[in-house]
This record gives structure tokens, C-alpha cells and sequence, in this order.
């Protein structure tokens, strides 16, 4: 068989790719979030995994109840003193490579709520990838930071740095 | 109703009646309304009245029991006024079950002890947290906002402010 | 006896022993756990599956929303009031509105009255419909979340339409409302009020005779009449025992004497009960609507008072006397009369209850939510006992408690 007709045959049903490329895109399509409902956008979270929105078609309405096997903690609502320590111990049993999106203007900023009772800001015990203002943000922003969020670990590779 | 000896005062505030009694008579009125029918005990709570200049107030806490007799509809407020570090009440928990988690509340929000309540402990607030925090003198607390008069004045007790 | 601390909790071991001879267990349910409607702790005794004793640990959604309120002025504390049950927002407002209004003596317009009802009562319908989609939802009924969330959307459209926001509206402020109804949402509440006694038949065609939704409800979670007076218990968990008490009724408030409407109850007294009750009261708040909007006044919506609402945007580029009260309005906000006054409102979970202390300044100097939840959860405990342990989902599920409510 001469070279040419190889590679006529084969170039049909072989592509060529990085793992790099592979990995992400088979890590960003099926991202599964941890059930972690807080406060009011918990209620928003709800809707956007409900027919109308549908957060399946980003291949995500896997919530998990168990953070042994979610790779996505979206923070969901106002995060108290009271509540930090456990949502701290929730992130640290969740396996590698793991995202973080703040849901809402509690979870980035404490929101409304500028008082003793609220940690200001849940990225001052995790680390947060995407931020979703509103309060509560609408179903489709959560989905759009889910895309944010896709592209990122496309981007990232083998190794996603943390 | 009250016995009259047990009555400090009494009014209307904004259509509602209220009565107050002695703080260590709290007790007694209560159960006497108890028994004429006012089985529900809406609400339980406490106002501080740290420089508080609208009135002469007799003492620092006033402690508020909304009670409602279901059968005609009709309401009534008992009030108690308490000072001392920290100030103590008698509990009402075995009268009105739902003031148990009420008094707990109180307790933690203002740091009024219920005497003989069965598990006076902290309910909103982490068993560790120092201080309660809808005292007129604890600061709203959160963090400060540059630029922001309003926001550095919640920062102070709300006296000072 | 041993005593431990886990995560800012004391926990006590008694060591005692159970039925079968074994040792009590005392297992930890939540805060963060899938089927306790949002972060509820339990600490359970078990002996086997039976559930022994039960004690209830909240607080992980405490908001300090109390001394927020004090530290903002009487108008902001509005935007305030709608996070804390935040399943039934404009309920929550109104409550705030009537007990600021009823201090400083005023009257809203009829029109306004309609309005706060009619926003009432589609937000009673949210919030069991969210009720009854994640209920379902725990005990297996999955396909419920969707339904029901396909008619909450619905709604959330409406409360867009007219105050430009799904669920956190702020609608209803004292002194009126927020702005007059706009023709499109009278429509869209109208086709609303037409298509949804339908739905409510398809959800009772998914539920009410599903042999799996039965067995894991009836018999469940009793509470008597006398336990659920004694308690304190308001709202559908009083009326799931039979009580007829509805705050709509025998406290009326915002012309609720006007409307026709039947008080839902059921003397099941258990789990099952509480869902009857909640279905029924959504058919009688489509009644309330219907009326409602059948005879809804022409009018303002607004008292006309310059002191505690802005005046109209017109009027601001014509007089000065508008620009200074614009002004004053917005940098100190009015004042409230000194006095102390509760008003009570029935939530979609009960007896939901504002007490307002004014000393007379420009800001409260204390506000007090009554909330519902909070006095109906001391009564889980009461309801569990002897159950099985997979049976408190039910139980905490109809108990339908929201835990932003309960802890402020
Ligand atoms: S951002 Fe708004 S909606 Fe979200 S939890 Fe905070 S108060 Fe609730």
C-alpha cells in the first residue's frame, strides 16, 4: 500500500490531538457539582437544574450528595461563621482537580449583609473560580459561569494548577 | 386577666394592649393569663434600651411575651424590666413549651439568663462565640468600606454613632 | 456519660442501652446533608433504625438580618426584610409594611390592599410549589421538581413583570406598593389563574393516590390537635391536625375579610394530612386571585404623603418644595413615632410576625421577626419519636421548614 493511499484510509478515522486537549474536554463536559445549598440562591441552583433551564445540557445536573465524588462546590448562597469551618472541611474532602463558584452576592461579598454574623466572602477560606454577582443571580448566569468555567479547565490541561 | 397588685402599668401602644409586671411577678402573670385562656405564646423577646431618650425607661432590658387567646382572638403584651450583669429572669419554658428555643435565642442575642431553664445554651451563635450580638453595644462589626461615612459608623455601637 | 464537641456543638453520650440490648447511637444528620431543606443539623439517638431522641441544631444560617435592620434606616430595612424566608418574600414585606404603617397611622389605598394580596397570595403559591418539588423529590417522586418548577417560573415571570425582579421584589413597602400593575401582568396573572387549578389536578393525579407517596406518608409524623396548640405549631402544620386557624381569618389584615375563601384543613394529623392541607390551600389561593383581580379598585397605589415616599418624578422638575423632600428622604430617611406594635401575617408556613420598637429616630431600634419555622421545628422532635430514621425525611420534608427563616 502506497503512502498516499495510507493515509487516504486512515486519515477518515484517525485524528490527531494533545492529551492535554482530550483530558479537558472530557473533564469540562461532565463537571459534577456538590449539592450545597445554602440560603436563597440554593432555590435558583434548584430552578436551574429543572426542565425550563436544564444545567444538563452542560453535562452537570449530576449533583452529588457526597463531596467524595463532585468536582465542582458552587456556594450557593450567604455562608455564616457559624456554617465556615464546615463548608472549609466539605471543600477538603472533595477529590482533585476541584472549582469553586460563588454563587450570589453573599458568597462573593457577604452581600446586604455587611455584619458580625457573615463571613465576607467565602474566598476567605476557599479558593474561587468563577464569581456570579446578583442576588440571587437568574439560572441563565449560573449557566453562563459554568461555560466560563468549561473553557477554563479545557484550557488547563493534564495538570489544572491550583 | 392580671391580678391588679401584679401590674405596674398599662396601656395601648399603636392598637395593642400591653401590660407590664414586676420582673420577679413574671411568673405568676403569666400563668394567671394561662389560665384565662391565652394558651399561645406568639413571641418572646428582649429590647435594649441602652441611651435610649424617647422615654424614661425603669431599667436597660425589657423583656417582651406576646400571648393570644385562640378562641376570640384577642392579644396581649407582658412586659418585664430587668438590669444587672448579666440580668436574670425566671423562665417560662414549663408554661409555654415554645418559649424553651425562644429563651435559648434571648439568652445568645442578649445574654439574659432564664433562671431554671433546662439547657440555657446558644442557639444561632457557635457554642465558642464571645459576646451577643443584638446588644446596643456591640458593634454591627463587618468590614470596614473605604469611602464610606455610613459604613464606618457601623463599624461603632450604634450609641456612639 | 461522655461529652464531645464537633463542630461548635457539646454532644452527649448517655451510654444508655436500646431495646435489642445494644448500645444507643447517636448519629449526626447534616448541616450539610441532601434531604434536611437546607442546613439543618440533627442530633439523633438511634436504637436500631428507631429514632430515639432528637435534637435539633440550628444556626448555620444565622444572618444577624435582626441588627442589620437596626442599623439601616426605616425605607432600606425593606430589602432586608425579603431574605429572611426567602421562599416567600413578599409576604415578609408585608408584614414589615403593616407594622411600620400601623406606628405611623397610615392607610394604604384599596388598589394598594389588592395588589399586596394578590402579590400574597401568588407568593403562597411559590413557596408550596417549591414545598411540594423538593419534597417529592426526597421521598422519590422526581418528576414533582419539574412540574412544579415549570409553574414557580411562571410566577417568578409575573413578579418580574412588575417589579422587575423573580424573587427577592421588594415589592410591597410601607406605604403602598412599588409601582401600579402594569396591563401585562394583569394578563399574564389572568391566563395564570385559568390554567393552574389544571396543574394542581396533575400534581394530585402524581401524588395524592401514588401508593409509594401513601406509605411513606400516612401515619407518619403525628401530631394531635392538643400537641400542636401546646407547641405552638401555626400554619399548615396546625391546620394538617385539624385546627382551623388561619391568621387570614381571624386576624385580618390588607381587606383579607373581602375575599371568599374556605380555611384548608385535615384531621389526618400526619404527614399525608399536611400535604392535603397545602394542595387545598393552593386551589383556594387561586380562588383568592380570581377575585382579587376581578374586583380590583382604580385608584393610587401610594398614600399621598411626601414625608414617607418620594414624590412622583414630574413633580421634582416643578417645585423645590419636592426637591427638598426628595432630598431629606434619601439622606436621612423619615422618622417613625416612639411605640412598639407586632403584626402577624400567615406565610406559606405559618404565623410570620414582625414586632417594631421605634424610639423615635430615623432608624428602628429594634425589629423581631416572629418566623414560623423556628417555633414549628421544636416540634420535630415530638414527631419523630419511634419513627424510622428514613422516615424523618418525610417528617422534616412536610414539616416544610426554611432555614433562613428560622435562623434570621
Ligand atoms: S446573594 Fe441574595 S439571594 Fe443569594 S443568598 Fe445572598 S441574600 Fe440570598
Amino acid at each position: 500500500m502506497g503512502v498516499e493511499a495510507l493515509a487516504e484510509s486512515l486519515g477518515r478515522n484517525i485524528l490527531t490531538t494533545t492529551l492535554g486537549k482530550v483530558v479537558g474536554w472530557g473533564r469540562g463536559n461532565s463537571v459534577w457539582p456538590a449539592q450545597f445549598g445554602l440560603a436563597c440562591c440554593a432555590i435558583e441552583m434548584i430552578a436551574t437544574a429543572t426542565a425550563g433551564v436544564d444545567i444538563g445540557r452542560f453535562g452537570s445536573e449530576a449533583f452529588r450528595a457526597s463531596p467524595r465524588q463532585s468536582d465542582l462546590m458552587i456556594v450557593s448562597g450567604r455562608v455564616s461563621q457559624k456554617m465556615a469551618p464546615i463548608l472549609r472541611t466539605i471543600y477538603d474532602q472533595m477529590p482533585e482537580p476541584k472549582w469553586v463558584i460563588s454563587m450570589g452576592a453573599c458568597a462573593s461579598t457577604g452581600g446586604i449583609f455587611n455584619n458580625y454574623a457573615l463571613l465576607q466572602g467565602v474566598d476567605k477560606i476557599v479558593p474561587v473560580d468563577v464569581y456570579i454577582p446578583g442576588c440571587p443571580p437568574r439560572p441563565e448566569d449560573l449557566l453562563n459561569a459554568l461555560m466560563i468555567l468549561q473553557e477554563r479547565i479545557k484550557a488547563q490541561g493534564i495538570l489544572p494548577q491550583q | 386577666m392580671i391580678s391588679e397588685p401584679l401590674i405596674v402599668e398599662q396601656g395601648v401602644s399603636a392598637g395593642d394592649h400591653w401590660v407590664t409586671v414586676g420582673s420577679g411577678s413574671i411568673r405568676d402573670a403569666l400563668a394567671e393569663l394561662k389560665k384565662d385562656g391565652f394558651t399561645l405564646l406568639v413571641f418572646l423577646t428582649c429590647v435594649d434600651h441602652l441611651a435610649d431618650s424617647s422615654r424614661q425607661w425603669p431599667a436597660r432590658y425589657e423583656l417582651v411575651y406576646e400571648l393570644r387567646n385562640l378562641e376570640k382572638p384577642e392579644q396581649i403584651r407582658v412586659r418585664a424590666f430587668i438590669d444587672g450583669d448579666p440580668p436574670h429572669i425566671d423562665s417560662v419554658h414549663d408554661l409555654f413549651p415554645p418559649a424553651n428555643w425562644e429563651e435559648r435565642e434571648t439568652y445568645d442575642m442578649f445574654g439574659i439568663i432564664f433562671n431554671d431553664h433546662p439547657d440555657l445554651s446558644r442557639i444561632l451563635m457557635p457554642d465558642d462565640w464571645v459576646g451577643h450580638p443584638l446588644r446596643r453595644d456591640y458593634p454591627v462589626g463587618g468590614e470596614v468600606v473605604e469611602f464610606s461615612e455610613e459604613h464606618e459608623t457601623w463599624q461603632t455601637p450604634p450609641e456612639k454613632a | 456519660m461522655t461529652d464531645t464537641i464537633t463542630q461548635g456543638v457539646t454532644v452527649t453520650k448517655t451510654g444508655e442501652k436500646g431495646a435489642f440490648g445494644g448500645e444507643l447511637l447517636t448519629v449526626n444528620f447534616g448541616p450539610h446533608h441532601p434531604s434536611t431543606h437546607g442546613v439543618l443539623r440533627l442530633i439523633v439517638d438511634l436504637d436500631g433504625e428507631q429514632v430515639r431522641s432528637l435534637k435539633p441544631v440550628i444556626g448555620y444560617l444565622h444572618t444577624g438580618i435582626e441588627k442589620q435592620m437596626e442599623a439601616l434606616r426605616w425605607q432600606q430595612g425593606v430589602t432586608v426584610t425579603d431574605r429572611h424566608d426567602y421562599l416567600s418574600p413578599p409576604i415578609n414585606n408585608l408584614a414589615y409594611a403593616l407594622a411600620v404603617e400601623k406606628l405611623m397611622g397610615v392607610v394604604v389605598p384599596p388598589r394598594a390592599d389588592a395588589l399586596r394580596v394578590i402579590m400574597s397570595e401568588l407568593t403562597r403559591l411559590s413557596s408550596h410549589l417549591v414545598w411540594m418539588g423538593t419534597s417529592g423529590l426526597e421521598l422519590g417522586a422526581m418528576s414533582m421538581l419539574m412540574y412544579c418548577f415549570r409553574e414557580r417560573d411562571t410566577i417568578l415571570d409575573m413578579n418580574e413583570e412588575i417589579s422587575g425582579f423573580r424573587m427577592h421584589t421588594s415589592y410591597i413597602r410601607p406605604g403602598g406598593v412599588m409601582a401600579d400593575a402594569t396591563p401585562r401582568f394583569l394578563e399574564m396573572l389572568d391566563r395564570f389563574i385559568h390554567d393552574m387549578p389544571g396543574h394542581v389536578d396533575e400534581y394530585e393525579n402524581l401524588l395524592t393516590n401514588n401508593p409509594i407517596w401513601r406509605s411513606r406518608t400516612i401515619g407518619i409524623g403525628r401530631l394531635s390537635a392538643e400537641d400542636a396548640k401546646v407547641l405552638g405549631a401555626t400554619g399548615p402544620m396546625l391546620r394538617g391536625s385539624g385546627v382551623a386557624w388561619d391568621l387570614r381569618r381571624s386576624i385580618p389584615y390588607s381587606g383579607y375579610e373581602n375575599y371568599d375563601f374556605e380555611i384548608a384543613t385535615s384531621d389526618m394529623c400526619d404527614c399525608y394530612g399536611r400535604y392535603l392541607v397545602r394542595i387545598k390551600e393552593m386551589r383556594e389561593a387561586v380562588k383568592i386571585l380570581r377575585q382579587a383581580l376581578d374586583r380590583l379598585p382604580d385608584g393610587p397605589v401610594n398614600v399621598d404623603d411626601r414625608k414617607m415616599l418620594p414624590p412622583p418624578r414630574e413633580e421634582l422638575e416643578t417645585s423645590m418644595e419636592a426637591v427638598i423632600h426628595h432630598f431629606k428622604l434619601f439622606t436621612e430617611g423619615y422618622s417613625v413615632p416612639p411605640g412598639d406594635v407586632y403584626v402577624a401575617v400567615e406565610s406559606g408556613r405559618g404565623e410570620n410576625g414582625c414586632y417594631v420598637v421605634s424610639d423615635g429616630t430615623h432608624k428602628p431600634r429594634r425589629v423581631k421577626f416572629r418566623s414560623a419555622s423556628f417555633v414549628n421545628l421544636q416540634a420535630l422532635e415530638q414527631m419523630s419519636l419511634n419513627h424510622m430514621i428514613a422516615d424523618m425525611v418525610a417528617i422534616i420534608g412536610t414539616a416544610d421548614t426554611v432555614l433562613g427563616d428560622c435562623d434570621r
